[in-house]
């Protein structure tokens, strides 16, 4: 009785939004130590291993350091801009996470357009970036700011057409119906016959999160940490949390719509209400992908990287999306 | 230090991309500016403290001009307080990664205003331990050069084969980096109980890891080749105007090597090749450095395998005054020619000591060849020409 008014709406908002924000920053902590360890072991390193057990509490160690730090601003920075920047930034990758459906039951808001709304977000994103590089005032901000912006908008191009195909076979914008459409063992999944939107949407994501070979915004050896490298102390934290929750959410979605959410790969180990499981193992394996690439590539051109995003994504999802229309027009009767 | 002359609007042709750039008459027209921009001294993609001022239109580079300086330690006049032998720890600090080459080559200056003859042991291990000091240079350039293009895994890799030889050095001259192992007339010690066993292992090891780690790792990557083919590119006649030596050179096809031309030491009594590749571009200078890898290893096995016994040091007398004249001592270090020119006039400490690097000279390279690159180029360059900061400035 008295924990229904926790479900009455604005309650249940706070509530939900509360969860949804203890959990990305969670989710940035235990990225940051998987980030750290899994490269670790690619350089035949260590990695922390000192504070804590097996060097666990490194990242609260981090964080603490980070808020014990001063934030320092450049005397010519345009200092809203400069100090709203983050916040611009970490909000869009967290709020996505709102119309992830982690279970059965569990989705806080069944948006009928969750799919655009996740579009929206990632696109408010790149303005924080921007907002970031501009406001910094530095040169080397703002050629890093130039390259996000132009980076993320081309790259927002193939990542909607590549969502295309998923809408088309599961004719609906909601994440929940994309996931239930997918249910029955893994044959059922969407990245079987969108084999080539999911490898697409996996290249897109990796440059909508900057992460290597696309981390040209930040462009570590010629232009020193880009649109980032006047940020210290907690702002800097900020950007490193929306960076990795970024990672997190492009893993997640692309769990969602290819690789069935939370469906188990066969019916007989389907876990109920526990099935947050399957979603988490199939997410946690997808950025450890990310993390591999990240270790293992150099970084691609600003030439390169806009060929390839034109001149290979683009068509290939527009051939695709021929293919799976032909299809489901003349074979309506398997899909 | 700027070239006031070359601050005009002209655009310098690049060789690749200058169709892309911006013609100042549209730059006036649209009202564009480029972009002044000081890259350095403090940058971590610098090899060590260059300033680049820069010129940017957009991505495009449009000037470069590289401002030396930030590491001078006035080594040439240092030199002419010290007494001969003395002298050899300051050319250690020359060039901080290949050090044995610059030993030697003071050395070798030295040696030919003395009437020294130097036992075949000492000739021996001076090659043998300037080969291994070329590997443990050549190995992290590979890295560098990764580092510089965004993959951080191979420089962990190269530092883990470094380590390693430098246990070799440590074991052998008693110092990890600054050897000073080199002396006039000779080499310091000789080798440790069992060491030549211990180097054949490890060159047999590394054979093996290096096609593993490095070479399946680096060149069958095709995000390396895009960035690395057709970047830099240098016209052999262009690089021998230049006055350009080792790897730089020798990627556009230019045959030059010290240690074949003009041997000197045990190089005489070596067969190895000269590593030449036809591209001249950053592609180019990364088969070049693996190739000279190889051809270290060759040689250090031919070294060991008939390796003279005997002393390890001539007889120079107790204090060196070499009769009065010059002499110049000619090695091929890992980046280039290294001369040393020394002037005697006859007492205990040089007259006159000059450092030919080839850093200085190949750094050229920049402006030259980068106007008309991207930005990131710059980086891919610098791993083409290798410098260290400590060889540039002196």
């Amino acid at each position: 009785m008295s924990l229904d008014i926790l479900n009455q709406e604005p309650f249940r908002f706070l509530l939900s939004f509360g969860a949804i924000l203890f959990l990305v920053l969670n989710l940035a902590a235990v990225f940051t130590m998987a980030e750290r360890k899994v490269s670790a072991y690619i350089h035949l390193r260590f990695g922390p291993n000192r504070v804590g057990p097996r060097g666990l509490l490194q990242p609260a160690a981090d964080v603490f350091k980070l808020f014990s730090k001063e934030n320092l601003a450049p005397s010519r920075a345009d200092i809203w801009v400069f100090l709203a920047a983050p916040i611009a930034m970490f909000l869009p990758a967290a709020l996505v996470w709102l119309v992830v459906p982690f279970a059965p039951n569990a989705v806080i808001a069944d948006l009928n357009v969750a799919i655009v709304f996740f579009i929206a977000m990632t696109s408010i994103g790149a303005l924080g970036l921007i907002m970031a590089g501009y406001g910094s005032r530095s040169n080397f901000s703002l050629l890093g700011a130039l390259r996000g912006a132009a980076q993320m908008i081309s790259y927002e191009v193939p990542l909607i057409l590549s969502l295309l195909g998923v809408i088309m076979l599961s004719g609906s914008l909601s994440l929940v119906d994309v996931v239930n459409a997918q249910a029955g063992g893994f044959w059922h999944w969407y990245f079987l016959p969108q084999l080539p939107m999911f490898v697409v949407f996996y290249i897109a994501g990796l440059a909508e999160a900057r992460r290597v070979p696309f981390d040209l915004p930040e462009g570590e050896s010629e232009i020193v940490g880009g649109f980032m490298v006047e940020y210290s102390g907690m702002t800097w934290g900020l950007i490193q949390a929306a960076e990795f929750a970024s990672m997190g959410l492009i893993s997640a979605i692309t769990v969602t719509l290819f690789f069935g959410g939370w469906q188990p790969p066969f019916e007989f180990l389907d876990l109920g209400n526990f099935n947050w499981v399957w979603f988490g193992f199939k997410t946690a394996l997808l950025v450890f992908t990310f993390q591999w690439v990240r270790w293992s590539v150099p970084r691609l051109r600003m030439d390169q990287l806009m060929d390839l995003g034109w001149k290979i994504l683009v068509p290939a999802c527009l051939i695709w999306l021929f293919v799976t229309a032909g299809a489901m027009l003349l074979f309506p009767s398997v899909f | 230090m700027l070239s006031e002359g070359r601050r005009t609007e002209e655009v310098t042709p690049g060789n690749r991309l200058s169709g892309r750039l911006a013609t100042p008459d549209i730059r006036d027209e649209f009202g564009l500016e480029t972009l002044d921009m000081n890259m350095g001294p403090q940058h971590p993609a610098m090899h060590g403290l260059l300033r680049l001022i820069l010129e940017l239109d957009g991505e495009t580079v449009v000037r470069c001009d590289p401002v030396m300086g930030y590491l001078h330690r006035s080594k040439e006049k240092i030199s002419e307080n010290r007494m001969y032998p003395a002298v050899i720890p300051i050319t250690d600090r020359i060039d901080y990664m290949n050090n044995m080459a610059m030993e030697y080559g003071y050395c070798l200056a030295v040696e030919k205003l003395l009437d020294v003859e130097l036992p075949p042991r000492a000739d021996a291990l001076r090659a043998l331990m300037n080969e291994f000091s070329r590997i443990m240079s050549h190995i992290p350039s590979i890295g560098f050069l990764m580092l510089e293009l965004g993959a951080f895994t191979p420089i962990l890799y190269a530092f883990r084969e470094r380590e390693r030889i430098q246990g070799i050095m440590e074991a052998v001259t008693g110092a990890r980096m600054m050897f000073h192992y080199i002396r006039i007339g000779g080499v310091k010690a000789d080798l440790p109980e069992g060491m030549p066993e211990k180097m054949w292992k490890y060159i047999e090891g590394l054979e093996q890891r290096f096609d593993n780690d490095f070479v399946d790792l680096i060149e069958g990557n095709e995000i390396f080749r895009a960035r690395t083919r057709g970047v830099g590119k240098i016209a052999p006649e262009k690089a021998v105007e230049m006055g350009l030596t080792g790897v730089p050179l020798r990627c556009t096809g230019v045959e030059f090597d010290v240690r074949k031309h003009y041997p000197y030491g045990w190089y005489k009594n070596l067969d190895f090749d000269v590593v030449t590749d036809d591209a001249g571009d950053v592609e180019a200078s990364y088969r070049c450095r693996i190739g000279e890898i190889r051809q270290s290893i060759r040689m250090i096995k031919q070294i060991l395998e008939n390796l003279p016994e005997g002393e390890v040091m001539g007889d120079t007398g107790r204090r060196l005054r070499p009769k009065e004249g010059d002499g110049i001592g000619r090695v091929e270090s890992a980046r280039g020619e290294y001369a040393v020119h020394v002037v005697s006039d006859g007492s205990d400490t040089p007259y006159r000591v000059h450092y030919r690097t080839p850093c200085m000279v190949n750094m050229q390279l920049l402006t030259e060849i980068v106007p008309g690159h991207y930005l990131p180029d710059i980086m891919a360059i610098m791993g083409l020409i290798d410098p260290v900061s400590g060889a540039w400035d002196k």
